[in-house]
């Protein structure tokens, strides 16, 4: 309506097995399987059941959904939310009564984990900022061993523990800027490899 | 007004069923189950069997209807399709295709 285009209703007792998308608001009061994705608001009312990812530019929901719901502008978990799946958007509201089981992520919708995470740890206090990189560098094992690679070699030529005492002041000096996550990443292959070797 | 509405600019790939009035100002690919009215208004287009209650069109149908009331086809509808209904009427100025099947 806000947006000049006509709101789409789901009643309370329709069911849409299929995919919604275009332009405009979407309500929904019954049950939806299949993916929603438009250009407006979607609203899940209370005992409205979505199956199915929700993207949109701003998502309320006070109905149950499982998928996730992707949001340009905000997602908003009013009291009576039951949400099972991931929830990505600049800005996310959970409202007392709203319960949530998944990966919540603020920041730009096409932003990718491992950045947000990157953004958690440079928003670290500096005496915290030690253990939270090393919790980061945990969760962020997997997908750095593929940017890591070359990394390990091209150490390995000069000494190993040259490169670990290099290592530990720029942690400390890193605290105003940003990333530190390949850093402290590198570091954590590097020792695993020298276990190894050992 | 507790009915679904499909609105314009909404496109519906797949299944609708509902116990309550369906009005379709978007679009909708797929099939239309409604156990009361269904409304096709001027814009929308219904690419889609429709089994339902009295049916109304002002936009464009491709699809069999079958209602258990009553069918309008209103001015500037468009239906290529069977029509089975109790009832019917063609409004002058309705683009009609199809077998009509009233149960005499």
């Amino acid at each position: 309506m806000a947006t000049g285009h006509a709101t789409t209703v789901i009643g309370s007792s329709s069911f849409v097995r299929g995919r919604i998308t275009g332009s405009g608001d979407v309500e929904i009061a019954g049950r939806v399987e299949g993916d929603v994705t438009c250009s407006g608001d979607v609203l899940v009312d209370a005992g409205g059941l979505v199956a199915a990812n929700i993207s949109a530019r701003r998502i309320v929901v006070r109905g149950a959904v499982k998928g996730d719901l992707t949001a340009e502008d905000a997602v908003i978990l009013e009291a009576g939310a039951r949400v099972v799946g991931d929830l990505r958007a600049p800005r996310i509201a959970i409202a007392q009564g709203g319960l949530v089981r998944g990966h919540v992520q603020t920041g730009a919708a096409g932003a990718a984990r491992p950045r947000a995470a990157s953004a958690v740890a440079s928003r670290a206090t500096p005496s915290n900022e030690r253990v939270a990189a090393k919790s980061v560098a945990r969760v962020e094992h997997a997908p750095a061993k593929k940017q890591a690679p070359p990394a390990p070699a091209a150490r390995a030529s000069s000494s190993g523990n040259h490169a670990e005492t290099r290592e530990r002041p720029k942690a400390a000096t890193r605290v105003g800027p940003p990333p530190p996550v390949v850093p402290v990443l590198k570091k954590g292959t590097k020792a695993v490899a020298h276990h190894k070797k050992r | 007004m507790a009915s679904t509405v499909i609105g314009a600019g909404i496109t519906i790939e797949g299944e609708v069923t509902s116990d309550e009035d369906v009005v379709v100002q978007g679009t909708l690919r797929g099939k239309l189950v409604a156990k009361d009215a269904v409304t096709v208004e001027h814009g929308g287009v219904v690419e889609a069997d429709i089994t339902s209650g009295p049916v109304s069109v002002a936009g464009s149908v491709t699809g069999n209807i079958s209602s258990n009331d009553r069918v309008d086809l209103q001015n500037g509808a468009k239906v290529v399709g069977n029509v089975k209904a109790t009832r019917i009427t063609i409004a002058d100025g309705a683009q009609f295709k199809g077998n009509v099947d009233m149960d005499v």
